[in-house]
């Protein structure tokens, strides 16, 4: 479970996060829904303690991410905007990385790395160098290093983002199974169809503030509109910036 | 929770195996260290080379006929070949035709034959450095053999020729044969500090720079492993490239002197193992120093080429000392070895030279060099925790 209360983060003038506060329940998927610079990113920063809030609490599992921001990390698997690779590394080679710094090791870590091959359907490339992989054999890379160690919490940043159609099926695919496994799921999106097909929860940011969030019903019956795209475009204030 | 030794045994285990899989790594460790070696062969052979050559000498002399004896006597010098002087001896030794030229004049034989002092005229260039030492050996073959007909004409005389010789000069050469040859070898612990800074370069620079460029800092600092060990890691896998490059030079230096012409250049060069292990205990701690800088360094560039442009001005402070130690001409000093650099070039000068320093003078460099390195270390860990750097790219 993920909690933030009140979170605030400016750079420089700029306020990125003015006021954000949302729970992230386990066995559901919560998606972070707003337009390019509405503060996802950095909200995800700062839950995964890689970015420091200016105010404001993030609990993991009522783990503090401030007072104790590595027992935080090792209870969630993050997919990160930039998931940068090492060229001369292989798949199994990055996974294995991953787990060993969570402190994985031995029979029981092949063990996680076999069985991410096989749901991430990653036998072909599991023992290439990652050097030349297509964008969809990346993104299965990252994703069997943040899911080796079998986090309570998974965070995605945009991960359909660049993806061909049948990446981002086998993408939303493995969510739904995360959820199912009774996950905490929560990632972000700037596409509004993505989100109303995965998400039980969506939280709508606009200019670094939660202005809606709750089912895709609630947030239907909360604005009068039917489509969900028009609940967007109301509520983030596209439609007035377009006017 | 896992321990910190760990995670930075997990870290240093996959920069390792990425680095052997560099290239560009792999060459920087090895390249110095078959360089270096050959370049003192090289050099040795030309300084042989031409040192055999001045031995080998050639004689023009103009007027040869008026002074048969004097010509022959030359004639049986080891290496001198006599030959007929240029019809000008002047200018074909301006104009660099020849070294040197010796001039007999007409009325030799007859000054000779009166015991007077002939003139032999010896047309030199004194702004051509290469002539110089065939000019010498010229001067001495003539100053020789006038010596012996002096001492020929006291004996004729019934006079003892130690009277005519009221000073001898005896020249003592304090540097012993080792001495010598480690002058010679004066860039021998630069090649081996150089070595400390290029073996472990790339790796350092990919470990940084190479990881904010391919966007990959990120995707490593969300996992659960405190910054000091990642870095840790990182530091320590330079340092292990930095190694393997300064033992393979060593090594390589000490085979290539094995097969240099030293005996020919009048030189004695021969390491025992205390004396090797002097060196490496001199050169290896510097790795940590080196690692240590170049991490620090590299970590604020945010591509591996500006990384490169940064680091390769860092190789210019370990080039310094050896300008303070040459052009300075200040002998080595006990408050040197604690310094920084300067320590590893007088430990490792003076342990070449078959003459190691005190323990304490190694302990002390050893740990300034160490704890430098960790304070590198210790401010690339407070970088790493920069937002400005995880995320800036």
């Amino acid at each position: 479970m993920i909690d933030v209360r009140g979170l605030r983060k400016h750079f420089g003038d700029v306020e990125a996060v003015a006021d954000v506060s949302f729970t992230a329940v386990d066995g559901a998927v919560t998606g972070l829904l707003g337009p390019n610079g509405a503060g996802k990113t950095t909200t995800l920063r700062m839950i995964y303690g890689l970015s420091r809030p200016d105010s404001g609490e993030l609990l993991i599992d009522y783990v503090d991410v401030a007072k104790d921001s590595l027992a935080a990390q090792a209870r969630i698997g993050v997919l990160p905007d930039t998931h940068g690779l090492y060229p001369r590394l292989t798949s199994r080679e990055h996974a294995s990385y991953a787990g060993r710094l969570h402190g994985l090791d031995g029979a029981d870590l092949e063990q996680r790395i076999d069985r991410l091959v096989e749901t991430l359907d990653m036998a072909s490339i599991a023992d290439r160098r990652v050097s030349g992989f297509s964008h969809g054999e990346r993104a299965k890379v990252s994703l069997a290093s943040s899911l080796v160690h079998h986090p309570q919490n998974v965070l995605l940043d945009e991960p359909t983002n660049g993806l061909d159609v049948m990446s981002t099926r086998a993408m939303r695919t493995l969510i739904r199974r995360l959820r199912d496994e009774g996950k905490c799921v929560l990632f972000s999106s700037h596409i509004m169809q993505e989100v109303s097909a995965l998400c039980d929860t969506i939280v709508i940011l606009s200019s670094g503030r939660v202005v809606a969030q709750g089912t895709p019903d609630e947030l239907r019956a909360q604005t009068g509109h039917e489509n969900l795209e028009d609940v967007f475009v109301t509520l983030t204030g596209i439609d007035e910036v377009r006017a | 929770m896992t321990s910190i030794l760990r995670l930075r045994w997990v870290v240093f285990h996959k920069e390792l195996v990425d680095g052997i899989r560099d290239r560009r790594s792999v060459m920087s460790a090895l390249i110095p260290p078959l360089m270096w070696p050959l370049m003192i062969l090289v050099m040795m052979n030309f300084i042989a080379e031409k040192r055999r050559k001045a031995d080998d000498i050639k004689i023009p002399i103009v007027g040869a006929q008026h002074a048969e004896t004097l010509v022959n006597w030359l004639k049986q010098q080891r290496g001198v070949e006599v030959v007929n002087g240029p019809d000008d001896p002047y200018e074909a030794v301006r104009e660099g035709d020849e070294n040197f030229v010796v001039v007999i004049p007409e009325d030799y034989n007859e000054l000779f034959a009166q015991a007077k002092p002939v003139e032999i005229e010896l047309v030199i260039d004194r702004s051509d450095d290469d002539a110089g030492s065939f000019v010498r050996r010229a001067r001495g073959l003539l100053t020789n053999y006038g010596r012996e007909i002096g001492i020929l004409r006291l004996v004729a005389r019934g006079v003892s020729p130690a009277v005519a010789a009221p000073i001898r000069i005896d020249e003592v050469d304090v540097s012993s044969s080792q001495q010598r040859a480690a002058m010679v070898m004066a860039f021998m612990p630069l090649f081996l500090v150089l070595s400390a800074f290029v073996g472990g370069m790339q790796i350092a620079i990919d470990a940084t720079a190479g990881e904010r460029e391919r966007g990959s800092l990120e995707p490593l600092l969300v996992n659960p492993a405190p910054r000091t060990s990642i870095v840790a890691g990182k530091w320590l896998a330079s340092v292990t490239f930095a190694w393997f490059s300064v033992l393979l030079t060593l090594f390589l230096l000490i085979k290539a002197l094995e097969r240099a012409p030293l005996e020919a250049l009048g030189l004695r060069f021969a390491l025992d193992a205390g004396d090797i292990a002097a060196v490496v205990a001199a050169a290896l701690p510097l790795a940590f120093l080196a690692s240590g800088s170049q991490i620090l360094v590299a970590s604020f560039a945010r591509s591996y080429k500006e990384a490169q442009t940064y680091v390769s001005f860092l190789m210019f402070v370990p080039m310094l000392p050896v300008f303070v130690m040459m052009f300075g001409s200040v002998g080595p000093k006990p408050w040197m070895a604690p310094i920084p650099l300067l320590g590893q070039h007088v430990l490792i000068k003076q342990a070449m030279e078959g003459e190691p320093a005190s323990f304490l003078a190694y302990l002390g460099a050893g740990v300034s060099v160490i704890v430098c390195g960790l304070l590198c270390v210790g401010v690339t860990t407070r970088l790493f925790q920069r937002e400005k750097i995880i995320f800036g790219r």
